[in-house]
């Protein structure tokens, strides 16, 4: 329980991703169309593709519980949803800083940010229900559902967000990665996942122990019932 | 107009301020949550 | 067994009809509200007539909503009504369809307090109602999933809202472009795709929700 392997991993994350900035900010050459802003992409694409992994591992937690019953899935959603919840929000400053230089405005609609957003919010509403729920059981079983429901409800709102924006605008996307940004994308993306790896074992072992606690407290109370 | 954006280093400086702040604070928020969980031990 | 469940429940509502009134007061209410954000110009009030109509009928909805659980959890008739044979889903598709009436005709009744206060008038009734009906099923079945779970918690008025407001987000904006789209004119016949979304928004949530209810509340 107690192992260093999370630790491990954020010193290792910590590191890469110092490199793949480095590389990012200082060696790779500027964008022809988007000059120096551009390197905020080998921050943001790797948070992008790590909160999506979040998300996915959240969701595919809240099955196996269902499934399941076992406790320690729910700790592993819940810390799929916090890490989400970060990840999400990370992405919802870059994004915004990203949008002002290039298309002048603070927040465009653009359907991946606009869902990042939505979702972090459904993340949100569900961290906040776990709050209010004594039971540990229907705790698990409701946030369960809640995160199949909000997970489901992702690809729905991209595609009604695009259909959205591109009925009025036609918006300016940045050229596809050449190969010339790859390396500091890959090596930003890998330090990205370890991180969120480590993040991601950590938080578990809170929530776990926070379960653990909760359980011996009315054993203890029973105990001293039983005493007395 | 050139259509190239011209400048912009601040934005990126503040992107990945932003981002390794983010990630410090949440590292150092799981670490002290854990820290809190074992000393009732 | 559904339908029994079903008449039960539209003959609750049917007692609590003045309760209807009441929501209906609060959305009306909403709709003035809004055009008192915008200001006395006209033609952006009917611009935005379609949005304030599905905000305001959102807003009545987690109203509605709430109470579609009162009384079970006031007599703790659930556990009751669970322990009968039947299942967990014709309780909630009963519920979901309950709230659904409920909304759709909310949302009608709202519809000439916007063509009065928003000057958004339209001929094409049939489609208006098809958009309302459509968007109020998107509202009720996810709705009706949360407002179970919620009535058993101690902050339900504002779990509700922080719980179905993000996902009912693809509905709202097919509902108030479809909505728009009726009184505004529809030149280049968009509402076909807005109309479909709504479905497969429907048919996605009134399948999975009632697949999930029966673990919602279960013991």
């Amino acid at each position: 329980m107690r192992s260093k392997t999370p630790y491990v991993l954020l010193a290792l994350g910590t590191l890469l991703l110092l490199f793949g900035s480095y590389w990012g900010l200082f060696v790779a050459p500027s964008e022809r169309y988007m000059g120096e802003v551009q390197r905020i992409m080998y921050v943001h694409v790797p948070t992008a593709w790590n909160w999506m992994l979040a998300v996915l591992f959240a969701f595919g937690c809240a099955i196996a519980y269902l499934f399941t019953a076992n406790a320690k899935w729910d700790s592993r959603m819940e810390a799929g949803l916090e890490v989400g919840v970060l990840l999400a929000f990370l992405l919802c400053i870059q994004g915004s800083i990203w949008a002002k230089p290039t298309w002048g405005v603070w927040w465009d609609w653009d359907p991946r940010l606009t869902s990042v957003a939505v979702l972090l919010m459904a993340s949100l509403g569900i961290l906040a229900l776990r709050s209010f729920v004594d039971d540990p059981s229907r705790r698990a079983v409701w946030s369960a559902v809640a995160t199949i429901i909000a997970s489901v409800d992702l690809p729905i709102v991209y595609f009604s967000v695009k259909w959205w924006n591109s009925l009025h605008q036609e918006q300016s996307t940045p050229q596809t990665v050449s190969s010339a940004f790859h390396l500091p994308l890959r090596v930003n993306a890998v330090a990205v996942l370890l991180l969120m790896i480590g993040f991601l074992m950590l938080r578990t072992r809170v929530a776990a122990l926070r379960l653990e606690r909760e359980s011996a407290v009315p054993q203890l109370q029973q105990e001293a019932g039983e005493l007395a | 107009m050139t259509g190239v954006v011209e400048g912009g280093w601040e934005f990126v400086i503040a992107a990945y301020a932003i981002t390794v702040l983010g990630f410090a604070i949440y590292g150092a928020s799981l670490v002290a949550r854990l820290k809190e969980l074992n000393k009732h031990d | 067994m559904l339908t029994a469940a079903l008449r039960k429940e539209l003959l609750l509502q049917w007692r609590t009809r003045g309760q209807m009134m009441a929501v209906f007061v609060f959305g009306a209410t909403a709709l003035l509200l809004f055009s008192f954000a915008i200001g006395p110009d006209a033609s952006a009030l009917r611009t935005f007539s379609a949005g304030f109509l599905w905000l305001g009928l959102l807003l009545s909805s987690t109203l509605t909503l709430a109470e579609s659980f009162h009384s079970e959890m006031e007599n703790r008739a659930l556990e009751g009504l669970l322990l009968l044979p039947s299942d967990a889903r014709a309780l909630y598709y009963a519920k979901a369809i309950a709230n659904w009436l409920q909304l759709a005709l909310l949302g009608i009744a709202l519809v000439p307090v916007m063509v009065v206060l928003y000057d958004a008038g339209t001929l094409q009734l049939l489609k208006l109602l098809g958009v309302i009906l459509l968007g109020t099923a998107g509202l009720s079945a996810p709705g009706t999933l949360y407002a179970g779970m919620t009535a058993q918690v101690k902050a339900k008025q504002m779990l509700l809202p922080l719980l179905l407001f993000p996902l009912i987000v693809p509905a709202l904006l097919a509902s108030v472009k479809a909505t728009s789209l009726v009184i505004l004119g529809d030149p280049m016949n968009q509402s076909g795709a807005w109309l479909t979304l709504l479905a497969a928004f429907d048919l996605i949530y009134w399948s999975l929700c009632g697949l999930l209810f029966g673990r919602v509340v279960e013991e």
